[in-house]
């Protein structure tokens, strides 16, 4: 069962890094790509962040494309708006739509393919940590990061029951399906309302056995949560930092200049 | 030693239901013991009982012959001692990932870090998963599951080990290779209580058996004494092991005879032949009751191997001085099985053996050697049924090699060493060691001698 992000995390390579490492180039992505005044810098963040995700991640490029289309797709039809109705100064492009004038100006173009390359970087970088760290691996940083004990034991059991109900929820909706539950809209509806109810009643009973699963093996109303220590090394290390002043260095030169 | 006992024990559910009554049982130390009955007649209940989840109505129930207590530091010993495995893997495991799960049993028992660690990876690598110890449950198969639910326990080292239906929803192969792990585990002294309505696994497998029907037992004793009655089966709603089935059948007709309830194929099929009678001249002072030694024979006299020494009792002497007796053949010339040790495994060796010891038939036991020889590719014959099959080979003639680690070891050989004991159908069987050298080819003609290599 590979269709939801959290399966291609657990089998990339890059699971097995640093988890502090990882959020940390995420965290830097996103602060740079935001203060930047220019489209270079998040452009540049943007491009690191694929080729790490799909070259050392082994994400699949299809994959990796077909995600950044959704965000793209709003993202350009946000800044066709921006680039014709703001803006002012030297006007690049004009002409009639029905008889309205439509023009493009220099500031207008200039903020539209900021915002542009800023929404792409900041997905990038999102895209970067939910393809290679997967919740698993989150829980430690949870713990770590003192959030209460009893909010990351829950969120381990929710977990790990999401697929159970999902499968179940899957298999109730074959059965359902085989016998034509779903063949006209009326009888989606209360099949649909039959699944859920099912649902409901077979999560209650499977709190009952869990409670009886844990007490059968001692539980005392703490559940220790195990890290993996996983020391960041050399290359990982060399590599992050000249990224990091790349970046910062391409932000400082790129500070007041143009392109357009 | 006894060491799980129930005295008067009756259980009802809150809505009135009763779920056990009357229940009387002893579980010896070491033992094998299947719980046998339709669905519903209270197996699961009874479990839950025997490891303190549900506290009964009436009566007790005694671990090493002391009461259960029901506050909950004797719980908590109680539940480090008696590990359940129930049906439902999805039901046991509910940590994120293998590892996680495992450790869960050692950790509330308040074992250090280091401690921990040990405890799951011995566990994970007994049950052949320590390559996926970072995998989220739902990316498993289930027979996976159901080793990663088993290991859970295993990590807390419990005594006894109760797994409720442990085969429900598994394949052949995931199948043998669970009762495989149980048989290790009782190996090194663990007592394994399972249940089951598979009346052919019981029977093969059980040391004891409890049949239940309508939250009583009705039936109790060695899987032989209890699946001969066939009204007791009735009654209960089960039917005969096949195996048993199958001999009674033949017995019938005359073509076997001898068997005492035989459990496995080798042992069915050593049953396959009708008394063996002949008329023979014997000298005078031989009276009935006698024991003759015939010689060996060969061609048409020798009807189950090349060459056979025949021993024969005699049975009744006729006044002419030719007397009916009763032979014995022993194959003299049949192959052999050669256990090899895979906790010091090397490919090289393993191929000289196969070559230097004309060996046409590989088995592998434990999942640790079925993953070896994979990976070097040695190809293997048969990776289920090991035992048995070999048995049925060198029968047949031919030289075997079982791959197999641990305690394994010593339970194949002991179960070839039983069969060739009780049967009387010599083959050779060792285990290979390595400080003698192989010299397997010299010595497999004197078949009666056990073979050092």
């Amino acid at each position: 069962m590979t269709n939801i992000l959290d399966d291609y995390a657990l089998m990339s390579p890059l699971r097995h890094r640093n988890n502090w490492l990882k959020l940390a180039i995420v965290l830097f992505g996103l602060l740079v790509g935001v203060s930047s005044t220019s489209p270079v810098p998040p452009l540049f963040i943007a491009l690191c962040m694929s080729f790490t995700t799909v070259a050392l991640g082994r994400a699949p490029l299809k994959l990796y494309l077909k995600l950044l289309l959704a965000p793209v797709g709003f993202a350009v039809v946000g800044i066709l708006i921006i680039a014709f109705f703001s803006g002012s100064g030297q006007e690049l492009l004009s002409f009639k739509l029905v008889g309205y004038p439509l023009s493009v100006r220099k500031d207008g173009l200039e903020l539209a393919l900021l915002v542009l390359a800023r929404s792409i970087s900041g997905m990038c970088c999102l895209y970067f940590l939910a393809l290679t760290t997967p919740m698993i691996e989150l829980f430690a940083v949870l713990k770590a990061s003192r959030f209460p004990e009893a909010f990351i034991e829950l969120s381990m059991l929710i977990y790990r029951y999401i697929f159970v109900f999902l499968d179940m929820a899957l298999s109730i909706r074959y059965a359902q399906t085989v016998r034509l539950g779903y063949s006209s809209f009326s009888r989606s509806l209360r099949s649909l309302g039959m699944l859920g109810s099912t649902l409901f009643v077979r999560s209650w009973e499977q709190g009952d056995k869990l409670f009886l699963a844990m007490n059968s093996r001692c539980y005392d109303g703490k559940m220790t949560l195990f890290e993996v220590k996983r020391p960041v090394g050399t290359s990982e290390l060399l590599l992050t930092s000249a990224y990091f002043l790349l970046t910062l260095a391409l932000l400082y030169l790129t500070k007041n200049a143009s392109i357009v | 030693m006894i060491i799980l006992e129930t005295r008067g024990l009756k259980y009802a559910y809150p809505d009135g239901t009763v779920a056990v009554q009357d229940l009387n049982l002893e579980i010896k130390k070491g033992k094998k013991v299947a719980f046998v009955g339709q669905n519903g007649s209270g197996k699961s209940t009874l479990f839950l009982l025997l490891n303190g989840t549900l506290k009964p109505n009436q009566g007790e129930v005694l671990f090493h012959g002391v009461p259960f207590k029901y506050d909950s530091k004797s719980l908590r010993d109680i539940r480090k001692s008696v590990g359940i495995v129930f049906q439902n893997s999805d039901d046991q495991i509910f940590a994120p990932t293998v590892y996680q799960d495992v450790a869960f049993g050692p950790a509330n028992l308040g074992y250090s870090k280091e401690r921990v660690d040990t405890c799951v990876q011995q566990a994970l690598e007994y049950v052949g998963l320590s390559r996926l110890k970072d995998k989220p449950p739902h990316h498993l198969s289930g027979g996976q599951k159901k080793r990663v639910a088993i290991a859970g326990i295993m990590a807390m080292e419990p005594e006894v080990i109760i797994l409720d239906e442990p085969l429900s929803n598994l394949d052949p192969a995931g199948a043998d290779e669970i009762m495989e792990l149980l048989n290790e585990f009782n190996h090194f002294g663990s007592t394994i209580i399972i249940s089951t309505h598979d009346v052919d696994l019981a029977y093969r497998w059980s040391d004891y058996v409890f049949l239940l029907s309508n939250s009583k037992i009705i039936g109790q004793g060695t899987p032989a004494d209890v699946f001969k009655d066939t009204e007791l089966l009735k009654k209960t709603g089960l039917r005969q092991p096949t195996t048993l089935e199958i001999y009674n059948e033949i017995e019938r007709r005359g073509l076997a005879s001898g068997g005492n309830s035989p459990k496995t194929i080798p042992e069915l099929v050593n049953t396959l032949k009708p008394i063996d009678l002949m008329w023979v001249d014997v000298p005078p002072r031989v009276r009935e009751g006698d024991n003759l030694n015939l010689g060996v024979m060969y061609g048409q006299y020798a009807t189950q191997s090349p060459y056979e020494a025949i021993n024969a009792t005699v049975l009744h002497i006729h006044p002419d001085g030719r007397a009916i007796v009763e032979l014995k053949r022993k194959g003299i010339k049949a192959g052999g099985v050669l256990i090899y040790d895979t906790d010091n495994y090397s490919l090289p060796e393993i191929k000289q053996i196969l070559k230097e010891g004309e060996i046409v038939f590989v088995g592998a036991m434990g999942k640790k050697s079925k993953i070896l020889a994979e990976q070097d590719g040695v190809r293997l014959d048969v990776s289920s049924g090991v035992i048995d099959k070999t048995i049925l080979m060198a029968l047949c003639g031919k030289r075997c090699l079982i791959l197999t680690a641990g305690g394994m070891v010593d339970h194949a050989f002991k179960r070839i060493k039983e069969y060739v004991e009780t049967s009387g159908i010599e083959f050779t069987v060792g285990v290979v060691s390595r400080e003698e050298g192989c010299q397997w080819l010299e010595q497999t003609k004197d078949s009666s001698e056990t073979l050092k290599i």
